[in-house]
């Protein structure tokens, strides 16, 4: 048993690691393209759209993302949608994390000032294109520090899918464990290498954060 | 030479290659008032930080009452304890109130009682006017001239051996400059020996012993402050106290 | 019986697991503000080697996720230590050493946002390093970090929820089991999902309280 722990382990890995990734693959940039259209709607929605996407946010940031999961897993199939476990996690953590990514677009948004809104207006712009053109090219790197935050919460976080049963890094780690029972191994493993994803990640947005920013713009909020 | 309070000698202190002190000496007796002027970037600040060694100076030695600072035996603290220090931008402690603010001192560091250390702070408060309506407001609900004020007596509640002033009015609005020079000029008078870095050059011809003009890291010029500010010998000490005199007229002189 | 009222004849026991998910919100906030303070103390005024264990005690613990850091130390660490520890206390210990690797960094910041004059000052009077740190620097920073402490409640009051992987029977695992007993899962969960939304706002309004009550005119605040 114990010259078969590590081959084992090891050899079944790598397909855990490709299921996450492959979630996060699809969860990043879904999210933060949900996340601005929800920020942006809360700001520029008619009010039926911004009570919509107001409703969104409290809801999903407000339930804990293992109650969504739940939700979604258990739920839905009530009112006749079923989603497998791997799209399951993937909704889920879209609308937990694009929710709270729309508040640092809203934040942001919400930060420029008055003065781009009327040079815009005055240039005759329309509020969508004041929107596309002027206030989210601005209010995004910004919003850039929330979200990138927000995004290493989702790798993190992004080991919930197990308990919908999808087979990611923790999944293959836990039924190693219950296999082999050596249990600091495992798990360190597993810590490991999400570390290395969460670092790579963290370095990465700062080198970004760098790029985007506009000179004059560097404000930070908090 | 008995009673020669502070000696300062041959202080250098540089930040990298900028050298902002290069080689500074002068004592103070007891009761006396020296004024130091001179241009920004002069070194003023820096000196009196490396009085205290808030800023420890690179070389040269420092004396509180025949007791060497710059020693690395002694303990620092207790001796800055006998120093009293008056910030530009006041720093008093924001989450304490006014008679808070000076009782912290008495308390932590002297270990005295509470009811002593509150008399005491009672007593150095009225001495700058600060009135009882006021101890109990916190700095920020307080104008700078009475934050000042306070900061003042924050050192006064220590029975400081010397205050050292750092620019004390050089943060506040013009109005208000007037209250603190007056508490400043009672306490000259009053024999509580000072030294002052300051632009006031009226505060300096009226109450100071001594005017010292430090320009480039060192001081270039000294005497009774009426005869450099009228007789100034070095060209940098004319051109300074001339531009003084355009900026705020004959003010005080 | 309609399933609706079955599900209504649960609320109560489900309720009844907040008792739970308070205990481990407590014990989670408060293991994690003694952890954190000093862990924000030293690494800004400690020496060089501390500094740099607390760093990497703060990034093991923001790094990994809470599922691995339940399992790793119910499983593995605590039983390694010899410590034959319940899935309640294990739970509430890792949130309260994970909470201290964030809460150091709420910490950290307020200390840092103190203004440098403050520590001269206090210096000036002959306080010592330690001394300035503590009674002025300390007082200050923690009113500044108040608004942080009621974001990282928002948060473990929600993580609080991934403990029921260790069969601890917070809300969500007595959720859970209302789901099996009734059949029904839309309306269960989404009853639980709304208690935790009134959980994160009642619980800042009590941040709010104690902000308002301990806030000082002047003193800088951080959102």
């Amino acid at each position: 048993m114990y010259t078969e722990f590590w081959p084992d382990f090891l050899s079944r890995l790598p397909f855990g690691i490709m299921v996450t990734l492959e979630i996060l693959s699809i969860t990043i940039p879904v999210s933060i393209g949900y996340g601005i259209l929800l920020g942006s709607a809360r700001v520029y929605g008619n009010a039926f759209i911004r009570l919509l996407a107001a409703g969104l946010v409290v809801t999903f940031r407000g339930f804990p993302l293992v109650v969504t999961l739940f939700l979604l897993f258990y739920g839905l199939p009530e009112m006749g949608v079923k989603l497998s476990p791997f799209w399951t996690a993937v909704t889920a953590f879209i609308l937990c994390s694009g929710a709270y990514q729309s508040e640092y677009v809203r934040g942001a948004i919400r930060s420029l000032e008055v003065g781009q809104i009327e040079a815009a207006r005055s240039l005759g712009m329309t509020r969508l294109q004041e929107l596309i053109h002027i206030v989210l090219p601005q209010a995004i790197p910004r919003a850039l520090p929330g979200i990138s935050n927000e995004i290493i919460y989702q790798i993190k976080y992004s080991s919930l899918a197990y308990i919908v049963g999808v087979n990611e890094i923790f999944g293959i780690t836990t039924s190693i464990n219950s296999i082999y029972f050596r249990p600091i191994e495992t798990f360190l493993t597993a810590a490991a290498i999400y570390l290395v994803m969460t670092t790579a990640a963290h370095f990465g947005f700062k080198a970004l954060e760098g790029h985007m920013s506009i000179p004059g713009l560097e404000i930070e909020i908090r | 030479m008995a009673d020669v309070v502070l000696k300062v000698e041959d202080i250098h202190k540089s930040y990298g290659k900028l050298e902002v002190l290069k080689g500074i000496f002068f004592e103070l007796k007891r009761g006396e008032t020296k004024v130091i002027a001179g241009p920004s970037g002069a070194g003023k600040s820096t000196l009196l930080r490396c009085i205290n060694l808030l800023t420890k100076p690179d070389k040269g030695r420092v004396w509180l009452e025949n007791v060497e600072l710059t020693d690395p035996k002694v303990n620092i603290n207790k001796l800055r304890a006998r120093i009293g220090f008056v910030f530009q931008h006041f720093n008093l402690f924001m989450h304490l109130t006014a008679i808070e603010n000076v009782m912290i001192g008495p308390i932590k560091v002297l270990k005295l009682p509470k009811e002593e250390a509150r008399r005491r702070a009672e007593e150095a408060l009225l001495r700058v006017h600060i009135t009882e309506d006021l101890w109990n407001k916190y700095p920020a609900q307080l104008s700078g001239g009475q934050q000042q004020r306070v900061a003042i007596a924050r050192a006064l509640a220590m029975n400081p051996v010397i205050i050292l002033y750092d620019e004390p009015t050089s943060a506040l609005d013009p109005e208000l400059v007037g209250e603190v020079l007056q508490v400043m000029k009672e306490l000259a008078t009053q024999k509580v020996t000072s030294l002052v870095v300051t632009h006031e050059i009226g505060f300096a011809i009226s109450v100071a012993d001594e005017l010292m003009f430090m320009y480039g890291g060192k001081i270039i010029e000294k005497g009774p402050p009426r005869e450099v500010v009228y007789n100034p010998k070095h060209e940098a000490t004319k051109k300074f106290f001339a531009n003084i005199a355009r900026l705020y007229g004959k003010q005080g002189a | 019986m309609p399933v609706q009222a079955s599900v209504i004849a649960y609320i109560p026991y489900m309720l009844d697991g907040l008792k739970m998910t308070f205990l481990l919100v407590g014990g989670g906030l408060g293991i994690g503000f003694l952890i954190g303070v000093p862990i924000a103390i030293g690494q800004v005024y400690g020496p060089k080697e501390l500094k740099a264990a607390l760093d990497a005690y703060v990034w093991f613990f923001r790094g990994t996720p809470l599922l691995v850091l339940l399992f790793l130390f119910y499983w593995g660490v605590f039983p390694a230590l010899g410590l034959n520890l319940n899935a309640v206390l294990t739970s509430a210990l890792v949130l309260g050493m994970r909470s201290g690797a964030y809460q150091s960094q709420i910490f950290r910041g307020a200390i840092t946002s103190v203004p440098e004059g403050q520590y001269m000052a206090a210096r000036s009077l002959g306080m010592g390093k330690w001394q300035a740190v503590l009674s002025i620097i300390v007082p200050q920073a923690l009113r500044i970090a108040i608004p942080g402490w009621s974001n990282e409640y928002a948060i473990i009051l929600k993580d609080s929820a991934i403990c029921f992987v260790l069969g601890v029977m917070e809300m969500l695992n007595r959720t859970r089991y209302v789901m099996i007993s009734t059949g029904e899962a839309l309306l269960p969960f989404i009853f639980a999902g709304i208690t935790y939304i009134f959980l994160t706002y009642g619980g800042v309004k009590v941040f709010d309280i104690i902000y308002e009550r301990y806030k000082i005119p002047g003193l800088l605040v951080r959102g």
